[in-house]
């Protein structure tokens, strides 16, 4: 199972090598998909891949290591009013969440496929994306 | 009908302007969006098409970088003679009249933070909201108030006029960038190593990529702007046709532009716009439609062009210059299927014009047409074939004049 968690940290947690000990110990795919940290602690987006109760193993040892984890449900969104279906998002997503209709020629955002890396929110011009993470 | 010569000398039917006018005047022409022409010309033919079809609604919409509105916000008492004025913190011009102002599109805030712009407040009045009006004069007998503080709107003002000089451009370059660097344009976001190509054209539907002669759009074209009516009231600045242009006439090159003014008061929120390119600035989303009446077969013909005719350059925006260096000479089609292909590389497309609000555009004025709402008129005046663009340099006093 594929599993996208935000994780927060506090400066002491920021230290600790929870990448290496999710995949070493517990076996578990970690694809890091956005991650701000420095000082004062941060906010990381992760993906991990691995059967049930590893990744359930993997998220109690992150919790029990002070790290904030809390499922990705949303991590970008799309105000409908504002965007006017220009395209300019399209060809910088790095997942193609954001896609073109061809018979429509409407933007289509498939939330799913967002990883909350932020890369489309200055490039609409009309401002319709929003990150919450 | 009438019989006359086409540039070839050949002899084709033809209908007026005036003859398609009164069929419309009378309900009885028949109107098609430019998605629904190609189609129909394309299983029916050129001729058929020209003899059957009266007029091919065009739209675009996109960003319209020089435009703007010029407002009349009515005397104060005591009168005032506006020498500087802010609406909602945007810079208005206000070297004309007493109370006329120009707001510019592009005009930012004095702080600079390039986020919100004369367009927005655009936006704002055709949303119906009141805006904030601060203005400061130098006082003379027959103006002697110095300042005033107070919130106009459309319902406040005299007159509130969309005036753009350069819009609805015929073709437009597409971008990307070959540096190690994001670069923030008014082409967008462009990545880097060729990480993407923008483009900025609703192509084969855009109005002047329908008509590239300008033989039917000219100078006192009824049109549809930002959702009401406007008119195109002069050629638009930059109009330079006299650019490289495929056999069939369509230019490959940015070439004609529009000079269009229109009642802010009719405009509606959904084709009028304030958008904010990062690191760049603000401009007008702009929606404008133009109807084009199927003279002749030529004119068929030119309304049938399709996104694999109409070709553009992607240029290198890495190059800091005027002249920036092709990448790749591509069409519409292949900029609209997602991706094109630079030395080898397989680079992701984005359009900066909405499609989605083109086709729309062309669908409320075939509407309007149809129910007799918008009427189509002849130019006036026939916009210059014979234009080129200059360019500023470093000159002289005596340079300058020669």
């Amino acid at each position: 199972m594929k599993t996208k968690l935000v994780l927060s940290f506090n400066p002491e947690a920021s230290n600790l090598p929870i990448t290496h000990n999710l995949i070493a110990e517990y076996g578990l795919l970690v694809n890091i998909l956005r991650a701000e940290i420095d000082e004062v602690g941060g906010k990381m987006v992760i993906e991990i891949s691995g059967d049930e109760t590893n990744t359930k193993k993997g998220v109690e040892y992150l919790e029990k290591a002070g790290v904030g984890v809390r499922p990705l449900k949303e991590g970008v969104r799309r105000d409908d009013d504002i965007c006017i279906d220009c395209g300019a998002c399209i060809s910088i997503c790095p997942t193609n969440a954001l896609s073109l209709d061809p018979k429509t020629r409407k933007v289509l955002f498939a939330e799913e496929k967002c990883v909350a890396c932020g890369v489309c929110i200055d490039a609409c011009p009309s401002r319709a994306m929003e990150i919450l993470i | 009908m009438t019989k006359s010569k086409n540039p070839h000398g050949k002899e084709v039917q033809a209908k007026s302007f005036e003859h398609i006018r009164k069929k419309a005047d009378d309900g009885e022409a028949v109107v098609m969006t430019a998605m629904e022409f190609k189609e129909f010309v394309e299983s029916n033919g050129v001729k058929k098409a020209a003899k059957e079809v009266d007029i091919v609604t065009t739209g675009t919409f996109g960003a319209m970088c020089s435009s703007g509105a010029y407002f009349n916000l009515g005397h104060a008492d005591p009168p005032i003679k506006i020498q500087r004025a802010w609406m909602d913190g945007i810079p208005a011009y206000a070297g004309m009249a007493a109370v006329d102002l120009y707001l510019g599109a592009t005009e930012l805030d004095e702080s600079n933070n390039m986020l919100r712009g004369g367009a927005h407040v655009i936006e704002d009045l055709v949303k119906g909201r009141a805006v904030r009006l601060k203005a400061t004069a130098y006082g003379t007998d027959c103006y002697p108030l110095k300042e005033i503080d107070t919130y106009v709107s459309l319902k406040t003002m005299n007159q509130a006029v969309m005036m753009n000089v350069r819009n609805a451009y015929q073709n437009y370059a597409a971008a990307a960038n070959s540096s190690g660097k994001t670069l923030y344009t008014y082409m967008g976001k462009l990545l880097p190593e060729l990480g993407n190509a923008t483009y900025s054209s609703a192509g084969e539907i855009s109005p002047l990529l329908n008509d590239p002669y300008y033989r039917t759009i000219g100078i006192g074209s009824r049109i549809f702007l930002g959702g009401g009516e406007g008119f195109v009231a002069w050629e638009g600045t930059q109009f330079n046709p006299g650019v490289a242009r495929t056999p069939r006439g369509v230019p490959k090159r940015p070439a004609g532009t529009l000079a269009v003014m229109g009642d802010l008061n009719d405009m509606t929120p959904d084709f009028v716009k304030g958008l904010t390119f990062t690191r760049y600035g603000t401009t007008l989303g702009v929606g404008i439609g133009i109807p084009i009446p199927i003279l002749d077969e030529d004119m068929a013909s030119a309304c049938a062009v399709t996104d694999d005719k109409i070709f553009t350059a992607i240029f290198d925006y890495a190059q800091q210059k005027r002249s920036k260096p092709v990448l790749k000479e591509v069409s519409y089609a292949d900029l609209s299927s997602g991706e094109v292909s630079i030395n080898g590389k397989s680079v992701p497309t984005s359009s900066l014009s909405s499609i989605y609000k083109a086709r729309q555009i062309t669908e409320i004025l075939k509407k309007r047409i149809l129910d007799g709402s918008f009427a189509i008129t002849e130019p006036v005046q026939r916009l210059p074939l014979d234009k080129s663009v200059k360019t500023l340099e470093v000159r002289s006093e005596k340079e300058a004049m020669e």
